[in-house]
């Protein structure tokens, strides 16, 4: 089964994306924070990360630098609340950004679209 | 559609990439980086590049350092600290940030990856990609403008090289826009220019990009396996995609197309006799462009001669700095750094001295570089049996004896006293 690790300071954020991504068939782990969020993917590496960008504590920036600089295959989908993170050249690591809303639809088909992407390089 | 004006040198961020070990110039390189090395009595290598950026009209400038930094980080602050900072401009050294991964830089690729966040913090609209270990006078404004006028993502200096030197370069193809359409680093069998089959398109590791795709592609480079190399991984990967030119030296050098990579002993050795030809091909003295050093305090330079009519005291043909001291010795076909001093009845011959360096009464020394602050003691012989000097020295093939920066001579070398 494929395993996504959300990232993610928001409680009950946290378990609307545990849910809904759990009935699209994956299997979902949350972490709090950026050092959370290493330290997962240290001890069980996950197919995807959905990753918060404004969290108290490690921010996402920072973790996606950390993550990347150990395992530079790990496919990362920044999902996040503003826009103007975008334009920032330090987020275009991601393989996308997502721009959090009530409907969950844009992040499940970005995540679709993100594992469809790595299966066909071939990783 | 973009033009080039005042705005684009304002836009534009220059990096130097001063981080190379610099092994092949050991031991100049034993206490300090490749660009730090003295060259041409006065000046650091990084000098030159560093020169064509200001004369440029650049005003922002990153140094990217690495191994041995101490050293390069003194001469910058000593000598470059000349950038205002209330307008904008600047000259940031930067040691590695570890911010994207947790390794040194593996590559210049790598180098331009793990320091994206000062691209954002930049927010250029170019970046001009430099070597700090390269000896040349080139007016990077003409090279930007050739940029903007291509549209090009990637414009990259070329020089013309020969067969022998083709093997060590990154070699282009390009058509009749200028357009490159291959890329090979350091090939074996390169591809000439067409009509020429003598001459080769080699890159001077001159870039200039658009920022977002540098960005772009650095990003890309970091996630495939690579040696994170702009030669061997970046450019080829650009070229069938993206615009990509080249840029002719030849367009752009100041005082006729001379270029100097300082890779080895004898790259260095060979640049160092270039200026002391009697009409160099390297001139230090341009008043157009000037190179800009930090020089410590020293009195004038100074020739004693006891006897007016023997051959002691004199100095021939040589390059000599402030502070220099020939006291009744005999300085042919040299370069004398500042405060280096010549005991008498020494004969010194086609030698680099460097600041500081003492030799005794009565030694003779030739064809040898001698680092900083060593004293030979009197009588001492260099230079006149290379076996037994490559006993105690380096010795490179074409014969140059190297003496590293502080080194005790009289301990460990049995003197071969002159007869």
């Amino acid at each position: 089964m494929t395993r996504i690790l959300v990232v993610e300071d928001d409680k009950n954020q946290q378990e609307l994306y545990r849910q809904e991504l759990s009935e699209e068939g994956y299997e979902v782990d949350v972490a709090s924070d950026g050092k959370e969020a290493i330290a997962k993917v240290q001890k069980e590496r996950p197919d995807l990360i959905v990753l918060d960008i404004s969290m108290p504590g490690m921010d996402g920036i920072e973790a996606m630098g950390k993550i990347l600089g150990s395992d530079n295959r790990i496919p990362i989908v920044l999902n996040t609340a503003y826009s103007s993170y975008k334009d920032n050249f330090m987020t275009w690591s991601a393989d996308a950004y997502v721009i959090k809303s009530s409907d969950l639809t844009p992040l499940k088909n970005t995540i679709k679209q993100v594992l469809e992407n790595v299966k066909q390089s071939g990783s | 559609m973009a033009r080039f004006d005042q705005q684009t040198l304002k836009n534009t961020l220059a990096v130097v990439l001063a981080g190379g070990q610099g092994e092949r110039l050991y031991p100049l390189t034993k206490d300090r980086a490749k660009p730090a090395v003295p060259f041409a009595g006065s000046y650091r290598i990084i000098d030159f590049t560093l020169s064509n950026v200001a004369n440029s009209g650049l005003r922002r400038v990153a140094v990217l350092t690495q191994y041995k930094s101490y050293s390069l980080q003194r001469h910058l602050q000593l000598g470059w600290n000349v950038f205002n900072y209330e307008l904008g401009e600047h000259l940031s050294v930067i040691p590695p940030q570890q911010r994207m991964a947790s390794v040194w830089y593996r590559g210049t690729a790598d180098a331009l990856f793990q320091n994206i966040y000062i691209l954002e913090k930049e927010k250029p609209q170019y970046v001009l990609i430099l070597s700090g270990d390269h000896i040349y006078k080139m007016d990077y404004a003409r090279m930007l403008k050739y940029h903007i006028e291509k549209g090009a993502d990637l414009t990259v200096a070329c020089i013309e090289v020969n067969r022998e030197e083709a093997s060590r370069f990154g070699i282009m193809q390009v058509d009749e826009t200028n357009r490159i359409i291959d890329f090979a680093e350091k090939p074996s069998d390169p591809k000439p220019i067409p009509g020429k089959p003598d001459a080769f398109l080699g890159s001077m590791g001159v870039y200039v990009f658009n920022t977002e795709e540098l960005v772009r592609q650095v990003i890309a480079d970091a996630k495939r396996p690579s040696s994170h190399d702009f030669g061997r991984n970046i450019i080829p990967a650009m070229i069938e995609q993206r615009d990509v030119f080249v840029f002719n030296f030849g367009e752009g050098a100041v005082g006729g197309p001379y270029w100097r990579d300082i890779g080895t002993i004898d790259a260095y050795w060979n640049a160092s006799r270039d200026l002391l030809e009697a009409s160099p091909p390297f001139v230090l003295d341009d008043p157009r462009w000037p190179i800009r050093t930090y020089q410590g305090q020293y009195p004038p330079a100074k020739v004693i001669s006891s006897n007016r009519n023997s051959d002691c005291g004199a100095v021939i043909n040589s390059l000599i700095c402030a502070g220099v001291v020939v006291n009744d010795a005999r300085v042919v076909d040299c370069i004398l750094s500042p405060g280096t001093v010549i005991e008498p009845g020494a004969v010194v011959e086609n030698c680099v001295l460097m600041e500081g360096t003492l030799i005794g009464r009565g030694a003779r020394i030739r064809n040898t570089i001698i680092d900083k602050y060593v004293h030979v003691p009197p009588d001492l012989r260099i230079g006149y049996d290379l076996a037994e000097d490559s006993r105690h020295f380096t010795v490179t093939e074409s014969g140059v004896v190297v003496i590293p920066k502080e080194l005790p001579v009289e301990q460990g070398y049995e003197l071969p006293v002159r007869q």
